[in-house]
């Protein structure tokens, strides 16, 4: 895209929250609430195999030890998790087989989010497998990657369809007691995407869900799981969007891939959830535990982001390096504006030889908004020649916001060599001259400078969501300056 | 030991002490201290300050305070004794020794002696040092000290004063399982400046924790090096507390050699607009070693500077910790301030951790910071080897080039450089001769 075409978008989208509505769905909730009968209630409504149910309240039982975690850089206000709902279902869900059995208020919802669904999913050549709150409710481009042996569907339809999968990979990335939200998750998870992309294929398109955060009150726990096998390569592709609200809403979400012997998972995300109003009031809590292991030799996680929304960020898409010559990267890019916080970063877990990771992160922050770079580099003593590089730079607009850095290095085997460098600074003077004086508006110069900024991240972004994301940039930076 | 059965000694040993012609102000201080002290017990690796360090060899036995004196001789602090004349304050077990002390004919308007002299003729000199600062925040070794500070130097200047010749402390750990709990001050009044050495060495399985409290004047300069050259045997805990006014410059170099654990801690507070600061330090460790450098750097006013610069090597079974954090208020603008920290890691069950931190909250700022871990670069090592050099003794060059890389930071003071080299060439000969 050229840098006018930018510009003009850029002003098209400078028009508030964009996809700030409320759709009109009855939905079939659990009560408020959490005990060991909702995580049972979920289950029944899900028709679970009991060794899903035994998982589940293993979970629950493990998370009701557990405490919230304070040690990142956030305010939070309690959370009530008994006053929450945790299951929510669109009340006509007999698996429709064709699109014209979908709710038709579904469909116009996803209209006004742009999903590529029916003929826009063919012209976008991405296949959608949308989550309406909890449940799945159409899945396209199935028969294409079926043809594959891809399997593709909603995690629920996983449980059913491919139990041995999900058995076999379940909880063995991110263990059932791993943090807090992690166990919240494992207990009440209500539905997700599942992929397995055989030996040797390699996915033909991006693979892509929307999930978005619907009925009122109710946290929403989607629970991902992809599994590359020997030599496959897949590319996923995340995007978020919420409709406006004043309670703050809860996302515990939960992300584990698999990456086998020589496969290449590449996983993208934008999320631009509701970030709440410009006094702070709603918004998201985005608390996701997103993590990868490389199990073979030569296998590559990719995660790159984009986190321009949520009121409240708590993410570490992290990568565990296990295989011999593996590879895990981190690209991100977070905004916070207003009274958004934001503490995100990653963990490389170096235990292969001549495993290699590289991060980059940039940090923007206007307004009020507080953002937080918190990474691990660890070097076990059996990573022979490993090796990092990390860099993070931070951006600060306006004298009211915060960036900052929390890197930590372990070091246990001398071969390693591990470099970290971040800076920070603010947007210069002369650059906002340069720019104005070629007569371009101080919040477009902003957008541009931004954008420039951020480029060694968008550039990781598959096409479609590198445009979005770009718009993204500029609408959560609106008002920031001038 | 259970938390409580650890602290019990220490407690025990402050309700032995009498309060000694000391002043009342000073003594309700040292009973809050020690309250505090109780309160937060030792430090656990829960908290974060603490995450990295094993304080288990200060917990499996108790180290109360020395009391006999112990007799030094000049030929005990020879090794490190700095050329040339100086103005020398030595203690031994956290006592002074005016024997081999040199503080006579300081120049008008500067007053240097031992802690304790100086509570005896001009107590309110510490009152600055002694301040609820013990008794707030989790610093339980600080507030220990706090209570049970025996002696230590006291150095202030009057506004203008410039120091001939450069100030040397040397403290002794002597007596086995014992602790030297030391306060020192050295407070410079506006436009002074002076240079500090404080060495501390010694023989056995000892506990030195000293607190050192530092004020710079508007306009003074302060250069500060400290020697931490324990027994291998000994634990070292070292904290200076440094608040810098207007335009106030504060250099510091720490080389930490010694102790089986060893940290040096600093707190620095840039107070004054236009405070520079200098925070630079190589730590060499082997054995069972394990090193700490924590710096916290406030940027409370506009236009400062800091400079940070650490290194350290680990050898053997050794473990360097490295944690730095640079905060900028939202009033600090146009903070200008940058940290390194590089790591040499020499050896397969040798470990580093660093955490380089940048807390920012004001935006027209200049922050950055890096950190590298490695080994010795194999180029650089083949190139000596190709010259017909040994490894041994290409890999002793490359260790000291790289402690002498920060060294070089201290510019203008070729003595000062060649005191710290010497000291680092004589912690490589010790591992030749192993």
């Amino acid at each position: 895209m050229t840098d006018t075409a930018a510009v003009a978008n850029l002003k098209a989208l400078r028009e508030g929250y964009k996809y700030g509505f409320v759709s009109d769905i009855e939905s079939e909730s659990a009560p408020p609430g959490l005990n060991e009968d909702t995580v049972r209630f979920i289950a029944a409504k899900k028709h679970e195999p009991e060794w899903l149910l035994a998982w589940r309240l293993e979970s629950f039982r493990k998370w009701q030890t557990m405490a919230t975690p304070h040690w990142a850089k956030l305010r939070i206000a309690p959370i009530d998790y008994q006053a929450a709902t945790y299951y929510s279902a669109p009340k006509r869900q007999n698996a429709p087989t064709s699109l014209d059995e979908v709710d038709p208020e579904l469909l116009k919802t996803y209209a006004k989010l742009g999903i590529p669904l029916n003929e826009r999913a063919a012209l976008a050549g991405v296949a959608v497998d949308a989550v309406f709150d909890s449940v799945s409710v159409a899945t396209t481009f199935k028969k294409t990657l079926a043809g594959l042996g891809i399997v593709f569907c909603s995690f629920g339809e996983a449980v059913r369809e491919h139990p041995e999968l999900v058995r076999k990979y379940l909880g063995t990335v991110v263990p059932q007691g791993d943090n807090f939200f992690a166990a919240l998750n494992s207990a009440v998870f209500s539905d997700g995407s599942f992929a397995y992309i055989p030996p040797g294929v390699r996915c033909p398109m991006e693979l892509s869900t929307y999930f978005r955060i619907n009925a009122a009150k109710s946290g929403q726990f989607e629970r991902t799981l992809l599994v590359a096998d020997k030599g496959s390569y897949v590319s996923y592709l995340e995007g978020c969007t919420a409709p406006q609200r004043d309670e703050n809403q809860l996302h515990a979400a939960v992300v584990e891939l698999v990456a086998l012997e020589n496969a290449e998972i590449k996983y993208s995300t934008v999320q631009n959830w509701y970030p709440g109003d410009a006094e702070g009031k709603g918004g998201i809590y985005n608390f996701v535990t997103k993590r990868g292991a490389c199990r073979g030799a030569r296998a590559k996680i990719s995660w790159t982001q984009v986190e321009t929304g949520s009121a409240i960020t708590w993410k570490y898409p992290s990568c565990i390096l296990e295989g011999d010559h593996s590879v895990g990267e981190f690209y991100s890019v977070a905004i916070t504006n207003n009274y958004q916080q934001a503490d995100t970063g990653t963990k490389m877990l170096h235990l292969g030889r001549n495993t290699r990771s590289t991060i980059i992160s940039k940090g923007i922050s206007a307004g009020k908004g507080q953002n937080t770079y918190r990474g691990l580099v660890r070097i076990q003593p059996k990573a022979e020649n490993a090796r990092n590089y990390t860099q993070c730079d931070s951006l600060l607009i306006g004298d009211k916001c915060g960036a900052h850095t929390v890197p930590y290095i372990s070091a246990r085997n001398p071969t390693a060599r591990v470099e970290h460098e971040a800076t920070t600074s603010k947007i210069s003077d002369e650059q906002m001259f340069y720019c104005q004086q070629r007569g371009l508006s101080k919040e477009d110069a902003l957008s541009l400078i931004v954008n420039g900024f951020c480029k060694e991240v968008l550039k990781e972004l598959p096409m479609e969501f590198a445009v979005e994301a770009q718009k993204l940039l500029a609408v959560s930076l609106e008002g920031s300056v001038g | 030991m259970s938390a409580l059965a650890e602290i019990q000694p220490y407690i025990e040993a402050f309700k032995a002490r009498a309060q000694a012609g000391e002043p009342d102000w000073l003594w309700h201080r040292r009973e809050g201290a020690m309250q505090r002290f109780a309160e937060l017990g030792f430090p656990t690796r829960k908290q974060e300050a603490w995450r990295f360090t094993d304080l288990r060899p200060l917990q499996r036995v108790a180290f109360p305070p020395a009391i006999a004196v112990a007799q030094a001789t000049t030929d005990d602090i020879a090794l490190w004794r700095f050329k040339g004349e100086t103005y020398r304050i030595v203690l031994v077990d956290g006592a002074f020794v005016p024997a081999l002390s040199a503080i006579d004919d300081l120049p008008t308007g500067a007053w240097l002696a031992s802690t304790a002299q100086t509570l005896r003729e001009w107590p309110e000199l510490l009152d600055p040092a002694v301040r609820e600062t013990d008794t707030v925040g989790a610093q339980p070794f600080a507030a220990l000290n706090a209570a049970l500070f025996t002696d230590g130097f006291v150095l202030a200047l009057q506004p203008g004063v410039a120091l001939d010749r450069t100030i040397e402390v040397i403290h002794l750990g002597r007596a086995a399982n014992r602790s030297s709990q030391l306060r020192n001050v050295i407070l410079l009044g506006p436009n002074s400046r002076a240079t500090v050495i404080e060495s501390y060495a010694g023989t056995g399985a000892y506990w030195t924790n000293a607190v050192g409290v530092i004020g710079v004047g508007a306009g003074a300069a302060l250069r500060h090096v400290k020697l931490q050259d324990e027994d291998t045997a000994a634990i070292h805990l070292g904290q200076h507390r440094v608040d810098l006014g207007c335009n106030a410059r504060y250099e510091s170099f720490t080389l930490s050699l010694g102790g089986r654990l060893a940290r040096n801690e600093t707190h620095l507070k840039l107070d004054g607009e236009g405070a520079a600061c200098g925070l630079f330090g190589a730590t060499l460790l082997r054995g069972e070693q394990e090193g700490t450098i924590a710096t916290v750097v406030d940027h409370a006013a506009p236009g400062c500077t800091t400079r940070e610069y650490f290194k350290s090597v680990a050898d053997d079974r050794a473990h360097g910790v490295f944690l730095g954090t640079i905060g900028v208020r939202p009033q600090a603008q146009k903070t200008d301030a940058n940290q390194l920290s590089k790591n040499l890691l020499l050896s397969r069950r040798a470990a580093v951790d660093t955490k380089p931190e940048l807390e920012i909250l004001a935006d027209d700022v200049k922050c950055s910071h890096g950190a590298t871990v490695g080994d010795l670069d194999e180029t650089a090592l083949f190139y000596l080897e190709s010259r017909g050099i040994t490894v041994a003794e290409a890999r002793r060059i490359l260790i000291e080039a790289f402690a002498a890389e920060v060294i070089e930071r201290l510019e203008d003071d070729a003595d000062l450089r060649a005191h710290l080299g010497r000291h680092v060439a004589r912690w490589l000969a010790a591992g030749d001769s192993r």
